[in-house]
C-alpha cells in the first residue's frame, strides 16, 4: 500500500466509528448504505478497514439499534441507527476530534507544500 | 461475491456461530455485495483488504459482535536468555569446584615459623638449616595454589554479575498483553 494510502486509513480508523454514527444519525441506514453516504462525502473505505466488525462492536457496546425493514425493492435489511448512548458518544467524539484536528493544525499550519502541477 | 459469502458461512461454521446469527450476517452481506456490484462498486471498496481474506473478516465480524468470544489476548511470556542461564551456571560451577577443591585438597599455602631449636618440627631433610638461636619464616606454597583462589574469586565476582543482571531482566521484562 502506497504510504499515502497508509497514513489515510490509520487516519481514518480512529474516526470510523465517528463517521458511521455521524451518517447513520442522519437516518437510519443499513451497511452498503453507509458506505455510499461515506462514499459520496469523499471518504472511500478502502485498504484495512471493513465497516461490517465496526457496526457489530457498536452494536455490541449499545452505540446503536437495529431493526430489519424491507429496503426499496429489495430484501429485507438491518438498519442501524445511533441509540442515546451513541449520540452522546458521537458529541463526545465530535469533540474531542475537533480538539485534536485543531491542535494538528496548529502543528502543521507553517509548513509549505509544494503541490506539483 | 457468493464464494466470499461461503466462505464466511463456512468460518462462521467453523467457529460455532449459531446459524440464525450466520444466515442473517450472510444475508446482509450478500445483499450489500450484489447492491455494490450493481453500482460498479468494487468488493474492495466496500470490504477493504478484507475483501481478500473471507476467514479473517468472518471471524473478526463475529468477534466484534460478541457471538463469539474473542481470540485469547497473547501474553508475551518472555524467553529466559539462555545465554545468561549458562553465564549463571557456569558461574555457580566454578564456584562449587574451587570450594571443593580448596575444602578438600591439600593445604597449598602454609606459613611455617621455624625455630632451629625446636628441630623437632620439621622433618630433618625437609628442614632448611639455620644458625641455632635464630628463627625464619617459611612460606610453603604448591603452585596450583593461587588457580584455586582465583577461581574462587572469579566465580563469586561472576555469580554477583549474573544476580546483577537476573534483577535487571527481572525489571526490564514487559508484563503488557499483546493482542
Amino acid at each position: 500500500m502506497a504510504l499515502g494510502a497508509q497514513r489515510r486509513t490509520e487516519l481514518l480508523r480512529g474516526v470510523l466509528d465517528l463517521c458511521l454514527l455521524a451518517v447513520m444519525d442522519e437516518g437510519p441506514a443499513y451497511g452498503y448504505e453507509m458506505t455510499r453516504r461515506l462514499r459520496d462525502r469523499g471518504l472511500a473505505i478502502v485498504g484495512e478497514g471493513s465497516i461490517y466488525p465496526l457496526l457489530g462492536r457498536l452494536e455490541r457496546d449499545g452505540l446503536v439499534e437495529t431493526y430489519r425493514a424491507a429496503s426499496d425493492g429489495g430484501p429485507p435489511r438491518k438498519y442501524y441507527r445511533p441509540s442515546s448512548a451513541g449520540r452522546l458518544a458521537l458529541g463526545l467524539g465530535v469533540s474531542e476530534w475537533r480538539a485534536a484536528r485543531d491542535a494538528v493544525d496548529a502543528v502543521l499550519a507553517p509548513v509549505k507544500v509544494e503541490v506539483a502541477s | 461475491m457468493s464464494d466470499f459469502v461461503d466462505q464466511c458461512r463456512r468460518e462462521w461454521r467453523r467457529l460455532g456461530v449459531p446459524d440464525p446469527l450466520a444466515d442473517e450476517m450472510a444475508a446482509d452481506l450478500a445483499s450489500d455485495l450484489g447492491e455494490a456490484e450493481a453500482e460498479g462498486v468494487s468488493a474492495e471498496e466496500l470490504l477493504g483488504s478484507s475483501a481478500f481474506d473471507p476467514r479473517s473478516f468472518a471471524a473478526s465480524w463475529a468477534a466484534e459482535r460478541g457471538i463469539i468470544p474473542e481470540p485469547p489476548a497473547r501474553v508475551t511470556r518472555p524467553r529466559r536468555p539462555l545465554v545468561l542461564v549458562a553465564f549463571t551456571a557456569l558461574a555457580a560451577l566454578t564456584l562449587i569446584v574451587a570450594a571443593l577443591l580448596l575444602l578438600t585438597g591439600q593445604p597449598k599455602v602454609s606459613l611455617v615459623t621455624t625455630r632451629s631449636a625446636h628441630a623437632g618440627v620439621l622433618p630433618a631433610p625437609a628442614a632448611p638449616f639455620f644458625p641455632p638461636g635464630t628463627s625464619r619464616q617459611v612460606l610453603h606454597a604448591n603452585t596450583s595454589a593461587p588457580v584455586e583462589w582465583i577461581l574462587l574469586f572469579l566465580a563469586l565476582v561472576a555469580l554477583g554479575f549474573a544476580a546483577w543482571l537476573w534483577s535487571n531482566w527481572g525489571r526490564s521484562r514487559p508484563t503488557s498483553v499483546s493482542t
